[in-house]
């Protein structure tokens, strides 16, 4: 049987067998100068260009909306978008950057910039800049363009969108403990806080006083701090920098929000909480389990529109105020996102276009990130806050940058760590204010002396 | 006989895979301790600064608080609760009473489930059950009116390793037991009824027949459960992040915190090195055990 098939296509072969190898070679032949003319002249087979782009905030749908935008207005590039949380983020970008495998554009906090430009894995941006500048008016524009800068003066990052804290506080709550006015001073919140604990039963002021790599105290204190003129780090001039607070004034701090913790207006179970937006913050003040909490606008929206659902029609409690002031006035920081490019980028053109997009309000900010505010002074001026968030702009104008702290030789996640370790060890009681205090001027000090050349 | 080149052509894979993806590690690590190295100058790399990194890491007091946690909290009181809990676990499936009940299989089956579950699955269903404020404890002990408020379980220093122990224990229990259980089912029945009509009470079969036994198992367990424990990161990392402050830093999460966090690779990877020492004096005293037994003859 398999000889007789053998025999029979042998006999073909010489005949059948060659027409069908012509055919077939003439075929390759229209196929593969039809592929090139297509490759060479055809409009939609123009290379398309392919960017990653890293984005770390919780508004993934939101920003993938952006990014759609962006492509239908660029159809010859596309975004494939990374996701990845912020506490991972920048150890995660540092490694890929070594080995030239980061992601086309990422997202930073403010105070990334300049170490990131020191270690040489952003991109400098002064000609992308230089050729067409991103914003609504020009570069001069934006808030922190100086935490962008690099040690070599060279642009390295776009602040994309800023933020600050102020205190978003329940009207309800404080008109039941008797108090007509958020506080204006350190002394009245903590009498506030505990007034409202003991008429209520609810908690005065909550805050997360958990321990993990980025605690929300870091940023307590250092309003705490800043408002009486202290700092962890400040300039000292000729681009040195000194230790501005002493272990008594850390100390200082520390007792303070300790305090709350002791006499229970800020309940023990906020141990477990540390993130500025933990589930216990927000759904504490939805449920009016909180009084008043300190946390970004875009945490703020969250807790009224989270309320709005859940209440559709009861009026919204919520009222918002800067944080307390003392002899340097109330202080918060400018916090906020940038954007890079990272040095092994293929289309750097590209990948500034998307920043570009991403940079100007309209449609970015207008129809997509709409709990943002981008991170340009006209556009700040321009924004208008919803009900109960007009505190936010009050302290957006006395906001101050991170400077010193982003600038200077003593890492900022090294202090951020080392502080809400401190606070963490006075709160449960493990080492007292003075001790942890003295630990930690103490790691600092150090840590400056040894960095700064 | 095989000839010496026929060895050395066998043996040349084997050197080749543990020189690529242990020897290089090891000496890369070794090599970093005594550097500057930093997280963000990974591009670059760091100047040699010879042994200041051991140096200040022995001085540090807190160096001895992490030696302590890691050796007393987590490893002596983890590795012993889990030996103690798995012997009377694997007694209790072994008993006749569980096999009258004809449940033992059942009960096999369940507490498999604990070690089938992945450790961060684990860490998630316990930080709930532990909450201060949704947590299924406080709410049991507060509608049984044994406290008045909840407790944050993971954020008090009275309760915290505790806490991170009953995680750890709840995990890893099954191994244990199963692990017993297995040693105690290759026992002879005759000398458990030999001794019962000699008239020994159930605690002394327990000291002298199935102690006895067990004894390879338990030795066996509690070193190798002794290494995974020491080295263990994701328990404490992900329950408590190290904290409240420092208060459960152990010395896995200290590489991590002064490597990814402080961004000093160089110090992070001189904790390393002192961990790997530890260990390897673990691993000595592991090997002569092993090894005396096999020349006695015992069962490993």
């Amino acid at each position: 049987m398999t000889y007789t098939i053998f025999s029979t296509m042998k006999k073909l072969s010489n005949n059948a067998m060659r027409r069908v190898s012509y055919k077939l070679s003439a075929f390759s032949l229209m196929v593969g100068v039809f592929s090139t003319a297509f490759a060479l002249f055809s409009p939609l087979a123009a290379a398309e260009t392919n960017i990653t782009f890293r984005y770390h905030d919780s508004e993934g749908p939101q920003m993938r909306s952006a990014l759609d935008a962006f492509e239908k207005a660029n159809p010859d590039i596309k975004v494939t978008m990374q996701r990845m949380s912020w506490g991972e983020a920048q150890q995660q970008y540092l490694r890929e950057a070594a080995v030239g495998s980061a992601p086309d554009v990422v997202e930073i906090v403010y105070v990334w910039a300049r170490p990131f430009s020191t270690a040489g894995v952003l991109r400098p941006l002064d000609d992308l800049i230089a050729k067409s500048p991103p914003g609504i008016k020009g570069w001069n524009d934006f808030i922190a363009a100086d935490l962008a800068t690099g040690r070599d003066n060279k642009v390295y990052a776009v602040p994309y969108a800023t933020d600050t804290l102020a205190v978003l506080y329940n009207k309800e709550l404080f008109k039941a403990a008797g108090i007509s006015k958020a506080p204006s001073s350190w002394a009245e919140m903590r009498e506030t806080s505990r007034a409202i604990y003991k008429k209520t039963g609810k908690a005065g002021f909550g805050f997360a006083a958990g321990t993990c790599g980025t605690p929300s105290i870091w940023f307590y204190l250092n309003s705490y701090w800043w408002s009486k003129g202290w700092a962890l780090i400040e300039d000292a001039g000729g681009g040195k920098y000194r230790v501005g607070i002493t272990p008594g004034q850390i100390a200082e701090g520390l007792a303070y929000y300790k305090n709350f913790l002791d006499e229970g207006d800020n309940p023990k179970a906020m141990m477990s909480a540390c993130l500025l937006g933990a589930p216990e913050i927000v759904e504490g003040m939805v449920k009016g389990d909180i009084a008043m909490v300190s946390v970004p606008d875009f945490t703020a929206l969250r807790i009224i529109s989270t309320f709005k659902e859940r209440f559709p029609g009861k009026p919204l409690p919520f009222a918002s105020a800067p944080h307390p002031a003392d002899v340097a006035g109330s202080k918060m920081h400018f916090g906020g996102r940038m954007l890079g490019i990272s040095p092994n980028a293929k289309n750097p053109e590209a990948a500034w276009k998307l920043i570009q997009f991403l940079t100007q309000p309209e449609p970015a900010f207008t129809r997509f990130l709409t709990n943002y505010t981008p991170s340009q002074r006209t556009a700040v001026a321009m924004r208008s806050y919803p009900e109960g968030m007009s505190g936010f702009g009050e302290q957006l104008k006395t906001a101050r940058s991170w400077g010193p702290y982003a600038l200077g030789p003593v890492a900022i996640p090294l202090m951020w760590n080392a502080t809400g370790r401190a606070a963490g060890s006075v709160f449960i009681g493990e080492k007292t204010p003075a001790q942890a205090a003295g630990e930690l001027h103490s790691l600092i000090s150090s840590e400056l002396a040894k960095n700064q050349k | 006989m095989h000839s010496p080149r026929f060895v050395a052509a066998a043996l040349t894979p084997a050197f080749l895979f543990l020189s690529c993806f242990y020897l290089y590690p090891i000496l890369f690590n070794v090599g970093n301790s005594l550097t500057d190295t930093t997280l963000f100058q990974l591009k670059n790399g760091g100047e040699f600064v010879g042994l200041a990194n051991f140096a200040e890491l022995l001085s540090s007091p807190d160096f001895f608080r992490v030696l302590w946690n890691t050796v007393f909290w987590l490893t002596f009181v983890g590795v012993s609760t889990r030996v103690l809990l798995g012997l009377a676990l694997a007694l209790a499936l072994n008993s006749r009473i569980i096999e009258r009940m004809k449940v033992r299989t059942l009960f096999r089956i369940l507490i498999l489930v604990p070690w089938a579950t992945p450790p961060i699955v684990a860490i998630v269903i316990w930080r709930w059950m532990l909450d201060a404020r949704v947590g299924e404890l406080n709410k049991l002990l507060l509608a049984l009116g044994f406290i008045d408020q909840p407790i944050a379980f993971l954020g008090t220093a009275a309760w915290v390793w505790p806490a991170l122990i009953v995680i750890i224990t709840w995990n890893t229990l099954p191994l244990m037991a199963l692990s017993f259980l297995a040693s105690l089912q290759s026992l002879p029945e005759e000398l458990v009824e030999a001794a019962a009509i000699d008239g020994a009470s159930p605690l002394q079969v327990v000291r002298y027949i199935y102690l006895p036994h067990l004894k390879p198992t338990i030795i066996v367990m509690i070193l190798m459960s002794t290494f995974w424990t020491f080295n263990n990161f994701v328990y404490v990392w992900l329950t408590t992040g190290a904290g409240p402050g420092y208060y459960t830093n152990v010395m896995a999460t200290e590489v991590y915190i002064k490597a990814f966090i402080d961004g000093r690779l160089g110090y992070s990877s001189a904790v390393g090195v002192v961990m790997a020492l530890l260990m390897g004096a673990f691993g000595i005293l592991y090997m002569r055990i092993v090894t005396q037994r096999s020349r006695f003859g015992g069962v490993m």
